[in-house]
């Protein structure tokens, strides 16, 4: 009995131990030092649970307007208030919240495993590929992705799917870029060496060796592209090529609030402050997560 | 010689990329469901016409197709208005056919270029001070400050910062500046400081960097032991040469702040180029909309160009 407790209590200290020294953990560890970087994580968490529960708390049907009641100011029926047609705008922001996850997260998605994909194959078969691949990037980084984001909107149309692919495909070039030069700094690498020395298989080599090694970075490089597709939607939106109405999304409502904004004002606080503090919240998480995964790595 | 190889090769390359964009952009928009014709107003009024008179729709479409090159093979479309784009003969827009979209460029044009020029020059007159001040101060509050703030710049895009701007100015503190319009310099005001948030961030954050690199050389070391004065050594050894590496940044960074022009112009109301794309990608307007592409894949490229060519003349060390 005693022989067993006290091996009980060395397996949880060894436990403890393993748990102390992994990256994740180091990593969480100097994440919390930095108190902008906890704020902003805490308002993402907020803004996710409102994407996600937003259906369920909504106070009104966001498609279904009052038109006794239009553009009147926060009350306690309206807490956000009404816009033009009469639409609560709490549940128009809880809706837009929704809208903004479903295309930012899966956008960020798109061009991640694009990137990731293309990038791992320019880097661990160089030559031809390799060369293709990166004149590919040069030509992705030359024009800005808006550019060719708008293009696509026009082939694809303004649906959920559509918007994630216009935005998602012209995103993959940093990615790929940044996948091929950590495959490229690590192929060669003393660790990788020794482990093909030793025998291992290249699969082997990827899932043991270069891919611990890589999640810092892409977590990095995915926090920050998640803010900045949630920038490119609502800019799209400003330009008449976001999400088609009456799915509401906060380009949309900074669009159209745009055009009585002297009369109405409420109709913008709202929107333009949650939208404006979450992408803050988004940066300073990425930012955070830069200098807790990646200390060496400047901006 | 040397420069001159280098810039014609430069210009080839520039040459290839804009006609594969204007290509790509042709082909994505030649599948896309609809078209100019079927947008909502030119719909409304073609729609009785073909219940009543269809010979005459049928001319009227015909008429429409065969002026626009709408009715050859695809890829002699695309290499049509590859080359009279090439050529500067940009033709009429579908919206305003009997305007030249060059007349219509040169109303529009001088106004963005002015707001983007503007804008890359109020960030580094701000960005360069403000990250001087923080490389110097480094790790005290006003680094922190400089930091957080140029941070927030750059993450709230133009056009979310200029609807606040709209609210601070239009209805908390009006009169101060106007919020719609163009016509004074004033009108310029608020628009500029929108465009040059995210830059000053960008340059602020660079300057920081890269001034602390420099300082950590030997020759600043060998300044300070020669007994070198603080700011004329902070200026001439630290400042000059830690500003190369800004230029790098500064030039693709007018890429961005060529796009942003066109939202802020949208929400100040201003009569530049980004309402023509706007109308022209909204509508299918084929002409104007690969019109806007040349311009700014153009602009972009060149500006990077400009950027390599300065970069070399101040960095001896930077060969073409």
């Amino acid at each position: 009995m005693a022989g067993t407790a006290a091996a009980t209590s060395s397996d949880v200290a060894v436990r403890k131990k393993n748990r102390n020294r992994s990256p994740f953990y180091q990593g969480w560890k100097r994440f919390k030092k930095h108190r902008l970087a906890v704020v902003g994580l805490a308002w993402v968490v907020l803004f996710f649970i409102a994407g996600i529960i937003g259906p369920w708390v909504a106070p009104y049907d966001y498609r279904i307007g009052d038109f006794l009641a239009i553009n009147q100011g926060p009350s306690w029926t309206h807490i956000f208030g009404t816009d033009n047609v009469g639409h609560d705008m709490f549940s128009q922001i809880l809706y837009s919240i929704r809208s903004a996850l479903i295309v930012a997260v899966g956008a960020t998605l798109v061009s991640f495993v694009i990137g990731v994909v293309l990038g791992l194959w320019a880097g661990l078969r160089g030559g031809l590929a390799d060369a293709i691949i990166m004149r590919g990037v040069d030509f992705m980084m030359t024009l800005p992705g808006f550019l060719f984001a708008l293009i696509l909107v026009v082939l694809l149309g303004r649906g959920y799917w559509s918007l994630i692919l216009a935005i998602g495909i012209p995103g993959w070039a940093g990615y790929a870029r940044l996948v091929r030069s950590l495959v490229l700094g690590m192929r060669n690498g003393e660790m990788v060496e020794a482990a093909r020395a030793l025998g291992a298989s290249q699969a082997h080599i990827a899932r043991r060796y270069m891919l611990p090694n890589v999640t810092g970075s892409m977590a990095v490089s995915l926090a920050f592209g998640i803010p900045g597709d949630l920038a490119q939607i609502a800019g799209l939106s400003i330009f008449g090529m976001g999400l088609q109405p009456p799915i509401p999304s906060f380009g949309n409502m900074l669009a159209q609030a745009g055009d009585n904004i002297l009369g109405f004002p409420w109709l913008l606080y709202f929107p333009a402050g949650i939208f404006a503090i979450t992408l803050l919240a988004f940066l300073f998480v990425a930012d955070g997560l830069q200098e807790a995964f990646n200390p060496k790595g400047g901006h | 010689m040397a420069v001159a190889t280098f810039i014609l090769k430069r210009f080839v390359q520039i040459v290839i990329t804009l006609i594969l964009v204007m290509s790509v952009s042709y082909i994505m928009m030649y599948y896309s469901p609809g078209g100019f014709m079927n947008t909502t107003t030119m719909a409304t009024v073609l729609a009785p016409l073909q219940g009543q008179n269809p010979i005459l729709y049928q001319q009227v479409m015909d008429q429409f197709q065969s002026r626009y090159g709408l009715n050859l093979p695809l890829w002699q479309q695309i290499v049509k208005y590859v080359w009279h784009e090439l050529t500067f003969d940009f033709g009429n827009s579908m919206q305003n056919p009997s305007l030249t979209i060059m007349s219509q460029l040169k109303q529009t044009l001088p106004i963005s270029t002015l707001l983007a020029f503007g804008s890359v020059l109020l960030s580094v007159v701000v960005g360069v001070p403000l990250g001087i001040v923080a490389a110097l101060k480094r790790n005290t509050w006003i680094d922190y400050v400089v930091g957080t703030v140029s941070l927030a710049g750059q993450a709230i895009p133009s056009f979310v910062l200029a609807v606040i701007m709209v609210l601070l100015f239009g209805v908390a503190l009006p009169g101060i500046l106007p919020i719609a319009g163009w016509g004074t310099w004033k009108d310029a005001v608020l628009p500029i400081v929108c465009l040059s948030a995210a830059n000053i961030g960008v340059v602020a954050r660079y300057m920081r960097g890269s001034l602390i690199e420099t300082l950590r050389q030997d020759y600043i070391r060998t300044a300070k032991a020669k007994g070198v004065k603080y700011w004329p050594m902070i200026y001439k050894h630290g400042v000059k040469n830690s500003l190369t590496a800004m230029i790098t940044v500064v030039g693709p960074q007018f890429a961005v702040t060529v796009m942003g022009t066109i939202w802020v112009e949208q929400i100040f109301g201003i009569p530049g180029l980004g309402k023509v794309m706007q109308s022209a990608f909204t509508s299918f307007d084929y002409p104007l909309a690969i019109t806007s592409v040349f311009l700014l894949g153009s602009m972009i490229m060149i500006m990077n160009l400009l950027v390599d060519i300065v970069y070399a003349l101040i960095d001896p060390r930077v060969k073409l």
